[in-house]
């Protein structure tokens, strides 16, 4: 019965591998880093496949990313960098102008850049939340910290945006 | 004037105001609050301009390779019949460069795909109208009889097809070791070659 409910991993690479690779992205600002780190959560998704019971499949997928991104972050012994050259944005609309395209790519890039001027915690959290588009449970169950602190994170990161972005509002 | 104890109450709930995370009493306390005071308007829209910033980001798609290791599939019929797009076909084309195992599927896939399409046409009868029951009886039964005939030919076909896909054009037809290998896939092949196009039906009864 049990065994129906654990995704195979096969499936959990084709749904996730994009959610994760853009979470590392916003998290880093580095393709590189990024597509890394893919490799190395669905690696340990691979091995801890079979340990895993149903339950919040969120929280277990996202709790294994955090922790692959902090010992990445850890391993590599330095703050995240951007590069702006990497800055190349897809756009999601089908057939935007020209100026639409610029204009979205430099909004991104001044979003990109802001955002890696968040302290981690902070960071981590608005990019869950906004970039993932998990619920605050998950957050809270993915990083293990009270759901009033991811509140609060969330809630500060975002002052903090506020501040770094000069685009008038 | 705005009482500032409650703006700064209220303020602290707006992120989660916005994303739909308040308690129904907290909500209810941000809406009356929200009722009359501009200042947390302002701060409100603020945020969620933040908040839609961010969430407008473009989604980015990961290099092909960081897939490479995924086993394609179901997607395996749907790239021998074009009908995958330009980057799935890149990334089961740099699978199949380094999977054994999916090569040889695709393999048995291919001459089951080709033994089908190389089925003989079975013709309708003259009249598309049913016939009137009384000339039914030897008719039906001989188009019964046509029509099983093509289906054992199908299958023999099919398995012909398979046989020399997998074992090459000479190697003897073996139905127990085909279906044993076809499940298990222990049998590793040197290398991978387009399979021959067709099934020649000539001879088969």
């Amino acid at each position: 019965m049990a065994e129906q409910l654990v995704p195979a991993w096969e499936d959990v690479a084709r749904r996730y591998g994009r959610q994760i690779y853009n979470y590392a992205y916003r998290l880093t600002g580095n393709r590189d880093d990024a597509a890394d780190l893919v490799q190395e959560v669905l690696l340990r998704v691979k091995r801890g496949l079979d340990s895993y019971t149903p339950g919040s499949f969120d929280g277990w997928l996202w709790r294994i990313t955090r922790n692959a991104f902090l010992d990445d972050m850890r391993r590599r012994k330095r703050r995240p960098t951007v590069a702006l050259t990497e800055l190349v944005a897809i756009p999601h609309t089908s057939t935007p102008s020209p100026d639409e395209v610029l204009a979205q790519v430099r909004l991104s890039d001044d979003v990109q850049v802001a955002l890696l001027k968040l302290p981690i915690e902070f960071r981590e959290c608005v990019v869950m939340c906004d970039v993932v588009g998990l619920s605050y449970e998950d957050i809270a169950a993915a990083t293990k910290i009270p759901l009033g602190t991811v509140r609060s994170r969330i809630h500060r990161g975002r002052k903090m945006l506020r501040g770094l972005l000069s685009w008038p509002m | 004037m705005a009482d500032v104890s409650r703006c700064r109450a209220t303020e602290e709930l707006l992120s989660a105001y916005l994303d739909g995370e308040l308690l129904p009493d907290e909500l209810a306390a941000a809406v009356e609050h929200l009722d009359g005071c501009e200042t947390c308007i302002v701060t409100m829209r603020q945020l969620g301009e933040v908040r839609a910033a961010v969430r407008l980001l473009p989604w980015l798609e990961p290099p092909a390779e960081t897939y490479v290791g995924l086993h394609p599939g179901d997607e395996l019929s749907a790239y021998l019949d074009g009908e995958l797009t330009t980057a799935e076909v890149e990334l089961v084309t740099t699978h199949l460069g380094s999977c054994h195992d999916c090569r040889n599927e695709l393999h048995d896939l291919d001459a089951a795909r080709t033994a089908v399409r190389a089925l003989r046409r079975v013709e309708p009868a003259s009249s598309p109208v049913a016939p009137a029951a009384a000339a039914m009886g030897r008719g039906r039964h001989r188009r019964r009889l046509t029509l099983a005939t093509a289906a054992a030919a199908a299958t023999t076909a099919m398995v012909l097809a398979i046989a020399m896909a997998t074992g090459g054009g000479g190697a003897p037809l073996d139905r127990a070791s085909l279906a044993t290998r076809h499940s298990a896939r222990t049998s590793v092949e040197a290398g991978f070659s387009v399979i021959p196009a067709s099934v020649s039906l000539e001879g088969v009864p």
